[in-house]
């Protein structure tokens, strides 16, 4: 016998939909006329469904820089357009060269706030959730694992790049070269923090009788109800109405 | 060394984890943090080390605003080694994870040799010199962490829990190191709810209760 979950809060299955019509939207497109009214809509999003993007934004100060760079490279790398800064001659920075670096920032953070509505739901309902649309739980499993150490990759990050920095490294101090060379050391940490942790958790869950019967059955099932399914025809007429706008025929 | 002016802290979202408090913390003292788990001894231990930013009050280091410190200049004020070891380990060998900030902060290579070499011998790891740090055991990896903090021959130490999962002979063991390291002038501030480890090196114990100092007192 199964019980339906009594719930005050979106179905995990709705807030997938949502997330990935956002990330995918995030992803095809390219252009700051577009990805601009995205990330506004993902962060009227995030705060509807009660998801602290401020909180998380916070979290990941320490690696803003590292986004803001990657917008920077973009902008003088990229050529073509009018150029906004020269030097000796040189166009530095250019109008597409702009939109580019500018394109980069807003994809990362609409994903990186898309997915972080996903941390509003408990892992075990994603898993339900998933397993109910016939994703193979294994598949399922993962994805919400991925989901719970998330946010503890990030803890673990943060205290391996303080640790360095106590061992009175300045690292705001050091060459470019020197410090994109340094960050490179926090890999080792983070990958066999990642390592270690999959292995005791391989062990823990076939411990547990993980995948010892072909078939599962469930105590608790998730059942969608209508804002769920207002919610989920939203985001795919946000999807389909952003392809539609972006494919059809004439100037943007 | 260290003093808290009306110092305290809450986590964002969260409620006030250490009530306001005011401290000097001296560097010839070893003092000790003690109190249960969940009693707010690690945040204000990283808060007394500038690790985490006072929500109001102040924290000094050396007469310096931790506000204004950066963490690689406290990090040459003071040594922290983290209760988790394989999250302050960097590298793939042994002495290469010795000579990381040495070379980092730009100590000559020949300075930096000589110095891997004694901590190599000090923290009797020199067996270990090609060793991958990740396969060490607890302790060894936590006496690599300690030696890779001592080769920046830091006057000051703050150790959070170092005797977490540590059995008798390696308690005893990093007991020595620390006891040679107190002989040699250094300051610590050890945070832990080891009564007997504390007992054996603190000169001063302030006891925390859910982030309230209750009591400060000196025991030798």
């Amino acid at each position: 016998m199964t019980t339906p979950f009594v719930k005050g809060d979106y179905d995990p299955r709705s807030k997938l939909v949502l997330v990935l019509g956002l990330s995918s939207l995030a992803v095809v497109f390219d252009y700051p006329r577009i990805l601009l009214p995205l990330a506004l809509a993902t962060v009227l999003c995030a705060l509807y469904l009660r998801s602290g993007v401020l909180g998380s934004l916070v979290r990941m100060r320490r690696l803003l820089w590292v986004f803001l760079a990657m917008g920077i490279i973009q902008s003088v790398f990229t050529r073509g357009g009018q150029p906004l800064v020269e030097l000796a001659g040189v166009a530095l920075v250019t109008t597409t060269g702009l939109e580019r670096g500018v394109s980069i920032i807003l994809r990362i953070f609409i994903i990186l706030v898309s997915a972080g509505i996903m941390t509003t739901s408990n892992p075990r309902d994603i898993i339900q959730g998933l397993y109910q649309w016939r994703i193979p739980y294994e598949l399922a499993f993962m994805v919400a694992v991925a989901v719970r150490f998330l946010p503890l990759m990030r803890e673990e990050a943060e205290d391996t790049l303080t640790a360095l920095q106590l061992r009175g490294v300045r690292l705001e101090e050091l060459p470019l070269r020197t410090r994109i060379r340094t960050y490179g050391y926090l890999l080792t940490p983070l990958i066999a923090g990642v390592l270690a942790r999959a292995r005791q958790m391989s062990l823990s869950v076939e411990m547990r009788g993980f995948r010892a019967y072909p078939r599962r059955t469930s105590h608790r099932t998730l059942v969608l109800d209508g804002r769920d399914y207002l919610l989920m025809i939203i985001a795919l007429l946000l999807v389909s109405g952003a392809f539609v706008a972006h494919f059809r025929p004439g100037p943007l | 060394m260290i003093r808290a002016l009306g110092a305290s802290y809450r986590y964002p979202g969260e409620g006030q984890v250490v009530a306001p408090v005011d401290l000097a913390i001296h560097a010839s003292d070893v003092t000790a943090l003690f109190g249960p788990n969940g009693s707010g001894k690690t945040t204000l231990g990283k808060l007394l080390a500038g690790i985490l930013k006072p929500t109001s009050g102040r924290v000094e280091i050396l007469g310096e605003d931790t506000r204004t410190l950066s963490l690689g200049r406290i990090g040459q004020r003071l040594g922290y080694l983290f209760q988790e070891p394989d999250r302050q380990i960097f590298t793939a060998r042994v002495d290469e994870e010795l000579a990381l900030a040495q070379r980092l902060r730009g100590v000559p290579e020949d300075d930096v040799l000589g110095r891997v070499e004694e901590m190599l011998d000090r923290f009797r790891l020199e067996h270990l010199r090609d060793a991958f740090p990740f396969d060490l055991s607890r302790g060894e990896k936590q006496r690599l962490a300690l030696a890779a903090i001592m080769i920046n021959r830091p006057p000051f130490l703050v150790l959070d829990e170092p005797t977490t999962a540590l059995d008798v002979v390696r308690k005893a063991e990093l007991s020595a190191l620390l006891s040679q390291a107190t002989e040699g002038g250094v300051g610590m501030l050890i945070i832990s709810h080891d009564r007997s480890f504390v007992a054996r090196h603190a000169t001063r114990i302030l006891e925390l209760s859910r982030g309230e100092i209750v009591d400060d007192y000196s025991v030798r």
